[in-house]
């Protein structure tokens, strides 16, 4: 059951690149919330109206050092309402709205791999679901690719983490050149029971579907909206969807149905 | 000190305070029971209810401006028959008027889902979406002039005898002219104001941020223009005015009770604070106490111009 709690910043860090990752002691927060749920976070005495969409980064023992009531959020600046949040120090007051959504489903079965396929800061749900996914014993790879170096955010955390991380940019300043489906669709072509969840822009996210459903492995999303409540009553974050094979199309809400879906139910 | 009685009456209707929730920012009412008690607002007004299911505009449908938002939705929503089935038997289980929005594409479809809603129990009034500017058929198209808005009052009162609001459009010439039809044809209430029309434009791209092109501009960002039309509109008609429009405190709530609004709605700010509305109950409550008045009722269009003194 969501709440609305009041909260101070607990330690911010600029990671470089626009990239930054926020820290706030939430204790109902750091138990209920699950992988690829989100939080609406509002910014008392900004000159922003809305809060803002943030998914989960990171949950009690994602992040060495973190206490058992933290939880990790990790975002770009992109607009105005984030570019506010960059400038607030710890101690700040924050208004969170949590824990929102459905998450990632964690029940993969023993002996699947997860694929987890992030484009740039499409990485921040990974550190909590990668860390969910190895104390259930799940082995996963991350498959990071970005723009530049400098859109790596958390690279040495996943590295330190991860079994295995294949990094591609598009100009070449990190791992290999090129973009990260190149190496998906390596991966995929070696077989093995494997599942793919990913998250990034969505003709990243369209790219990846496609390609998982020509190698018939399962593929969740984690999706990106503009939502005004992100509890499913604004309507404002929907995006379309099949039911069904050819079936007829409806629009369903970032905020609730989401934001991980199926990457079969999209019509997109 | 004496707690001040907040109760209000528009019509037959009695209400426990004067905050309802705004139709379209409040869903059915259940999304909002982790938040608050549906026992300690006056009422819910329940997303525009079609006689048919509808799917509504295609994304982006939300973009934030300055003070506010602009939204374009399309009226996605279950459809009245769903609402009785599914919704309206929780809503029940909780002491709360229950105002369904209606809306229609024709004169008969408004009629249909009036003629469904009186047949129900548990409905406290109705009130007729002829405002909406996000759909291509009905709604705003309904609102736009006096005459049709008094074709589809009429046939919508002699539907139901269920207590009828005419929700009214802002995107008018002169607003009183709308509030006085509405009143004609025998509606127990205004309400006003829906979302102005506005547009966002993406630069970048040359293109409106919004698929639907433009949208209603809702939020405190519409506050003085919504608190203009309520004083406007309570001198025009004797009916009951029912007043929103950027409100997120009870002191904004004041405002347009001062301006002649009998009972008010709280819309966007559901989405910033889920609770705004009871928060905005109690500060009703607490700004009456603070001024040693006994009941709500006391202030309703007491405000002063300055301009008849002078006169």
């Amino acid at each position: 059951m969501p709440r609305d709690l009041s909260v101070e910043i607990a330690s911010h860090r600029d990671l470089g690149g626009g990239n930054h990752l926020l820290e706030v002691e939430a204790a109902p927060l750091a138990r209920e919330t699950a992988p690829g749920q989100f939080f609406m976070i509002g910014f008392p005495g900004a000159d922003t109206l809305l809060r803002r969409p943030f998914s989960v980064c990171g949950l009690p023992g994602t992040f060495d050092g973190s206490s058992r009531s933290a939880v990790h959020v990790l975002y770009k600046v992109v607009g105005r309402g984030t570019e506010h949040l960059a400038s607030r120090k710890p101690g700040s007051p924050l208004s969170i709205l949590g824990p929102l959504g459905r998450g990632f489903d964690l029940e993969l079965g023993a002996g699947t791999e997860a694929l987890l396929v992030a484009g740039g800061i499409g990485s921040a749900p990974f550190p909590a679901l990668a860390a969910a996914l190895g104390a259930r014993g799940i082995r996963c790879t991350l498959l990071y690719g970005a723009r530049s170096a400098s859109d790596l955010p958390l690279l040495d955390w996943f590295r330190a983490r991860a079994p295995e991380v294949i990094v591609t940019t598009e100009d070449g300043s990190a791992g290999t050149r090129g973009l990260v489906t190149d190496p998906l669709r390596e991966r995929l072509a070696r077989g093995g029971n494997v599942r793919i969840l990913a998250c990034g822009p969505n003709p990243m996210l369209r790219e990846v579907a496609a390609i998982a459903r020509e190698a018939s492995v399962p593929c969740e999303v984690s999706l990106e909206a503009r939502m005004a409540c992100g509890f499913g009553v604004c309507l404002g974050c929907v995006v379309p969807t099949r039911r069904g094979e050819g079936g007829e199309t409806a629009y369903e809400r970032v905020c609730v149905e989401g934001p991980v879906m199926p990457a079969e139910k999209l019509a997109w | 000190m004496v707690t001040p009685d907040l109760s209000v009456r528009l019509g037959s209707l009695r209400l426990r305070n004067p905050v309802l929730t705004a139709s379209g920012t409040f869903g059915y009412g259940l999304e909002f029971l982790p938040f608050l008690s549906l026992e300690e607002i006056g009422g819910i007004v329940v997303k525009g209810l079609s006689p048919k299911p509808r799917k509504g505009n295609p994304p982006e449908r939300i973009v934030e401006t300055p003070s506010g938002m602009l939204n374009a939705i399309g009226l996605q929503n279950v459809g009245v028959d769903a609402f009785l089935a599914e919704k309206l038997p929780e809503l029940r289980r909780h002491d709360t008027a229950v105002v369904a929005n209606v809306f229609g594409e024709t004169i008969p479809e408004y009629v249909e889902v009036c003629a469904k809603l009186d047949a129900a129990e548990g409905i406290a009034a109705i009130e007729l979406n002829v405002s909406c500017p996000n759909v291509e058929a009905g709604g705003m198209a309904f609102g736009a002039d006096a005459a049709s808005l008094a074709r589809v009052t009429r046939a919508c009162r002699d539907a139901t005898r269920l207590p009828l609001w005419v929700k009214l459009s802002p995107n008018v010439t002169d607003i009183r002219e709308t509030a006085r039809a509405a009143e004609a044809e025998g509606a127990d209430a205004v309400s006003l104001v829906n979302t102005y029309v506005g547009m966002v434009v993406d630069v970048e791209r040359r293109r409106p941020v919004l698929a639907n092109g433009c949208g209603g501009l809702s939020g405190p960002a519409i506050r003085p223009l919504a608190v203009w039309a309520t004083w406007q509109v309570s001198r025009a008609v004797a009916i009951p005015v029912v007043g929103m429009g950027g409100i997120a405190s009870g002191r904004d709530a004041v405002e347009f009770l001062l301006a002649g609004a009998s009972a008010v709605q709280v819309g966007t700010a559901s989405f910033v604070h889920p609770d705004a509305s009871v928060r905005i109950a109690r500060e009703i409550g607490s700004w009456l106490a603070g001024h040693g008045l006994a009941s709500v009722r006391e202030i309703v269009g007491t405000l002063r111009t300055g301009k008849e003194e002078r006169r």
